[in-house]
């Protein structure tokens, strides 16, 4: 159950490492008992297996054309209608899996390990550092996110990776500021006060005490963020900077639908439901997650 | 820097009156005034200074030229009652209408035209239309109500520049009094007055009720720039709008069958093509072009991509083009084209990367070229370009041996609506990047002395036939696959008259007559 | 307090100027030649060559950056390559609209916000949690433009009750702002949920409830102000972003704001635009984080500002 979370730290190595009193199996003792997030947990575990056999099991390769059935509605032979090329929706759905996942996943992955880093260091040192990092911050942040896209993508080139790079730096100063505000007030609560005075070293505060308290944070605003992340990527497919077609990646689907939307509905639809199921489960879990995660949280 | 902080504190004030402002004002909109929704935003009200259709648009409705195009694209006198062309083509005379005068009240006469042509002709005035009127030598007036126009060299379609947007008379007076900011305070001779611009938001014209031309049908025409298709659509169905361009094909079907809703569409005088570097193997190879062309169902591609509403490209020009001369389609031939690529040496096909644009139908039809051309063994990858980067990577290329193009999707569109502007641009030897629009580094020395033929002569005889030999050459070469011609498509509210998209893709809000 | 704030605002001048100079290099490092977008589709090379002298593009890109830093000195940010407006109105003209947009819809994304918190932390896992938790994550489920485009096509094809463009008139504020506001209603009540949900874990409010305080009092009083610090570090972040103008929403209601300003200036590379407009949103940024600062001793005073 654990492999869906990711590390959340470059150091982190296991998923399950909530604080020194709380192993896996004590997480999962409480975790199991809540039906919502075993469903959704369940669901993401479904999603992952279609990413992995998605195009194998399609009934249709996702790029064949058939001019005879343009903009088919549902029926037995294409569950989920055809497309403006008569492509079948469902295995493009099938095939799109793999690629939506991947975007968001490795994107917020990136945006998260670098912006995490950014704001314990910023929050817990203080003075110059936080200064520092906090205007880097905000320049990042001043950097309009299309603008930001545009460039890489012009500098890179067209593609899906370049996505990635765009969409995980709109995560870094958001990661950043989020765990800097936790660590300003973890670092004036009680225990790290102790910490300090029996005098630990600061690399260790930080990781021991001060990071597991920003991970329920870092957790909400992962999961949140990969649904952010691959709507973020359908907006840039909007603007003509996404996944180069043929593929079938769900925000391209979406977007290139719309105009359908009043005509055949059906193509923006069943894309539109798998995204928004996706991104659900996504969101739910890790509310769940952090529920069951906290040390603090006792039952 | 000051300034911002300024503007910060003063928004947040004004935005109080604003709001205040907003809860004053009403929906109510009287019969008479009109609301014209388009895809882009206003750039400029200086007709000689424009290079948008969309600015054309409302410039049209204020000023107007010595000619003009009638909803046809016919040449038409407008300021200009008739008109005469030296054999030579190196000097025109106009006749010009009496009575007009100006929004302002100045007199329209000779004197007011050659202060208009000496603006455009200047080349120290930097005006994006300057070259219209760059082979202008000198402009003489040679009484009240006549003005010749003496150019440099012989230009053969000299008076389809008159009879462009970009050469719209402006008042002196305005030009005196306003100078670089004329761009806002338009004055010509139309039957509309400017009343207010807010830049992204809509531009509103009046009534000229001193107008020469007889009595103005609307008493406001109201601009406003809606880009994104879906919400057009919506305002037309709603009723804020009375009429709308463009229309995307895909949302015909919802507005064709509303009552009271006119949906209709023109052929324009653009082509749509796919260009190949002729320079760059394998399309050095005639049989691999032509197999390309064998290998695109046109008929398919017009009803996937276009919802069946284009023509069929039959020739590089657009039918509504002058000197257009009709050639042999190529037939979708599957099988004709493995021969010709098979007998080129590519029995497996290739691999070749086009360029497209970011627009969602042009995307489609890039996409329908790589579905067609996988049938034959060519595998099309396609790369998706913003318009800087696109631009960038076409045109920063100094030695053609240096340029990365293979193919590209475009489209043309010759504003003049002239054979000269429609061809050389994109297939003359001059052309090629940087220098001009000719994606497909196409050098025919037989072209390239046709297209100049034509160019030399102001004779219709002469240009006809170098135009017509012109189309015949490059429809052999094929040095594109010939695609489509497009169709302007817009809708109104069926009570509305007298305005039309013309097939250059500017509106025209008044008949000409 | 006040020498707080003196100090943050005195950091901005060489902030500011330091990302002037990176926003001047960003922008001309994007590909790109706004002589050749500006003159248009069919320009010939001699419009192109006379765009670019115009514009002051054929001078060497030294020269370039000394106009602009002399231009922001003098307060004036230069003049747009495409409209030939002053870039301090062409911002200045976006910005009412945006800041009026923004307003609304952080306005009622953060009550609804705070409510679904409450609400889904006095139920929790109970139906009333999952249904408005259900309700606020549907808003960031959905693609803004899909949202938008059907708002407007329940609300202004078929009930006929709402404009579907309009920035003049007070009707034509709702449909945006809902499409804008469902989004970050969602980020916020996750946030507030997250957030009250551990607070209520810590000492004080536990001894506050042994006490035997009422439990909704606890919540009140306690609770939720403490639980606002993450809430509103993620209010200023959305507010900051917001600022910045939305492109989707703007595009897809025809809102006159900056979004909508920079897209296009972007597509036209219009230097002087773009360089005003994040300038602008550097500004604003920097003036909402020390607002957050400032909001952060104020609901917690164990933080000081140093």
């Amino acid at each position: 159950m654990s492999s869906p979370l990711p590390p959340a730290s470059p150091t982190d190595a296991g998923p399950a490492a909530p604080g020194r009193h709380s192993p896996a199996a004590e997480f999962w003792r409480k975790f199991r008992k809540k039906k919502v997030g075993v469903a959704s947990g369940l669901f993401i575990l479904l999603l992952l297996i279609v990413a992995v056999i998605g195009p194998s099991i399609a009934p249709y390769p996702m790029e064949k054309p058939d001019y005879n059935h343009i903009l088919a509605g549902a029926s037995f032979a294409h569950p989920a209608g055809t497309d403006e090329f008569g492509r079948d929706i469902f295995s493009r759905i099938l095939v799109g899996t793999r690629i939506s996942l991947w975007v968001g996943f490795s994107s917020v992955f990136l945006g998260a390990v670098f912006g995490t880093f950014l704001g314990l260091i910023s929050g817990f040192y203080g003075k110059w550092i936080d200064t520092l990092i906090m205007r880097f911050c905000d320049i990042l942040f001043a950097f309009p996110g299309i603008l930001l896209a545009i460039g890489i993508i012009a500098i890179l080139g067209p593609g899906l990776g370049n996505v990635i790079i765009a969409v995980s730096i709109y995560g870094i100063p958001v990661f950043a500021r989020l765990v800097r505000g936790n660590t300003l007030a973890l670092k004036a609560s009680v225990y790290v006060e102790a910490a300090t005075t029996v005098g630990a070293k600061n690399g260790r505060i930080i990781w021991k005490h001060i990071f597991p308290g920003t991970l329920s944070t870092i957790i909400v605003y992962f999961t949140m963020r990969i649904g952010m992340a691959i709507l973020t990527a359908s907006s840039l497919s909007f603007l003509g900077l996404g996944a180069q077609p043929p593929t079938p990646e769900w925000g391209a689907m979406l977007s290139n639908g719309r105009a359908y939307l009043n005509t055949s509905p059906h193509v923006v639809i069943f894309p539109g439901i798998a995204l928004f199921l996706s991104v659900l489960a996504f969101n739910l879990f890790g509310d769940e997650l952090r529920d069951a995660l906290d040390p603090k949280i006792r039952d | 820097m000051g300034r911002i902080l300024f503007r910060f504190s003063a928004a947040v004030s004004m935005l109080f009156a604003l709001t205040a402002a907003g809860f004053a004002q009403g929906a109510a909109t009287a019969p008479k005034d009109i609301v014209i929704a388009n895809n882009a935003n206003f750039v400029s009200l200086d007709p000689q200074d424009t290079n948008d259709n969309i600015s054309f648009s409302a410039e049209k409705a204020i000023y107007q030229g010595l000619l003009g195009f009638d909803k046809d694209m016919k040449l038409v006198g407008v300021l200009a009652t008739d008109w005469v062309a030296s054999p030579n083509a190196k000097k025109f005379t106009f006749h010009l209408r009496k009575g007009v005068s100006f929004q302002d009240g100045t007199p329209f006469d000779a004197a007011a035209v050659k202060v208009n042509i000496d603006r455009l002709a200047d080349p120290a005035n930097k005006l994006k239309r300057h070259s219209l009127f760059d082979q202008v030598e000198k402009t003489v007036v040679d009484n009240e109500y006549t003005v010749s126009v003496y150019l440099k060299a012989p230009f053969g379609a000299m008076l389809n520049n008159f009879s462009h947007p970009g050469a719209m008379m402006i008042s002196p007076k305005a030009l005196q009094d306003y100078g670089k900011d004329i761009f806002k305070h338009p004055v010509g001779t139309g039957p509309y007055l400017f009343k207010d611009w807010v830049t992204g938001d809509h531009l509103t014209l009046v009534k000229n009720p001193n107008y020469w031309g007889g009595p103005v049908n609307y008493n406001s025409i109201t601009f406003r720039s809606i880009p994104e298709d879906g919400t057009r659509v919506a305002m037309l169905q709603s009723g804020e709008a009375d009429f709308i361009y463009p229309v995307p094909t895909e949302q015909l079907q919802v507005l064709a069958g509303q009552g009271g809703i006119v949906v209709k569409h023109d052929p324009t005088v653009g082509i749509q093509y796919a260009s190949m570097n002729t320079m760059k193997k394998p399309f050095t190879d005639i049989r691999v072009r032509q197999a390309l062309n064998y290998a695109v169902d046109k008929d398919a591609f017009i009803k996937v991509v276009f919802n069946g509403i284009a023509g069929t490209a039959t020739s590089c020009l657009a039918p509504n083009t002058r000197f257009y001369s009709p050639q042999t389609p190529y037939p979708y031939d599957p099988a004709k084209a493995k021969k010709l690529l098979a007998e080129a040496g590519y029995p497996n096909g290739f691999e070749t990367t086009l360029w497209v644009g970011t627009m969602s139908v042009s995307i489609k039809a890039a996409q329908f070229l790589q579905q067609q051309l996988a049938m034959v063994g060519v595998n099309m990858k396609i790369e998706s370009l913003e318009s800087g980067t696109m631009a960038n990577k076409i045109w920063n290329v100094a030695d053609p041996k240096d340029a990365t193009i293979q193919m590209y999707y475009g489209s043309w569109t010759p504003s003049t609506a002239d054979a000269d502007w429609g061809m050389r641009p994109i297939l003359g030897g001059t052309m090629i990047p940087p220098k001009g629009y000719n994606t497909a580094y196409f050098q025919n020395k037989e072209v390239n002395a046709d297209i100049q033929a034509g160019l030399d002569s102001a004779d219709v005889a002469t240009r006809k036939a170098a135009y017509e030999k012109a189309q015949k050459t490059i429809w052999n070469e094929a040095p594109w696959i010939f695609l489509s011609v497009p169709q302007n498509i817009y809708a109104y509210k069926d009570s509305l008259q007298d305005v039309n998209l013309l097939p250059d893709g500017t509106l025209s809000v008044y008949s000409l007559n | 307090m006040l020498k707080f704030l003196g100090r943050r605002l005195l950091g901005l001048i060489p902030i500011l100027f330091f990302v002037s100079v990176l926003i001047f290099l960003f922008v001309h490092l994007i590909p790109g030649d706004p002589a050749r977008l500006l003159a248009g589709a069919d320009a010939s090379y001699s419009d192109i060559a006379a765009v670019r002298s115009r514009l002051g593009l054929d001078k060497p890109i030294l020269a370039q950056y000394l106009s602009y830093v002399s231009n922001m000195f003098h307060g004036n940010l230069g003049t747009s390559f495409r409209t030939g407006r002053p870039v301090v109105s062409e911002i200045g003209d976006r910005f009412m609209p945006t800041l009026l947009l923004t307003l609304v819809s952080m306005l009622w994304s953060f009550i609804v916000a705070l409510v679904v918190g409450v609400i889904s932390t006095i139920k929790k896992d109970k139906w009333q949690d999952y249904t408005v938790r259900f309700g606020a994550l549907s808003g960031i489920s959905l693609p803004s433009f899909w949202l938008g485009l059907m708002l407007m096509q329940l609300f202004s094809v078929q009930l006929h009750w709402l404009p579907t463009v309009g920035f003049n008139s007070w009707k034509g504020i709702i449909l945006p702002s809902l499409t804008l506001g469902s989004g970050i209603a969602a980020v916020l009540a996750r946030f507030t949920r997250a957030s009250l949900q551990e607070v209520l874990q810590e000492d004080y409010t536990r001894t506050a409830r042994a006490k035997g305080l009422a439990y909704n009092l606890v919540i009140w009083k306690h609770a939720l102000r403490n639980a606002l610090i993450p809430v509103v570090t993620m209010a200023g972040l959305q507010f900051g972003y917001l600022l910045g103008g939305s492109v989707v929403v703007e595009t897809v209601f025809s809102w006159p704001g900056e979004g909508r300003l920079l897209i296009d200036s972007v597509g036209f590379r219009d230097y002087p635009v773009i360089q005003g407009e994040m300038l602008l949103f550097a500004l604003e940024f920097i003036l909402i984080n020390v607002l957050v600062d400032i909001l952060y001793a104020v609901l917690n005073p164990q933080i000081r500002l140093e």
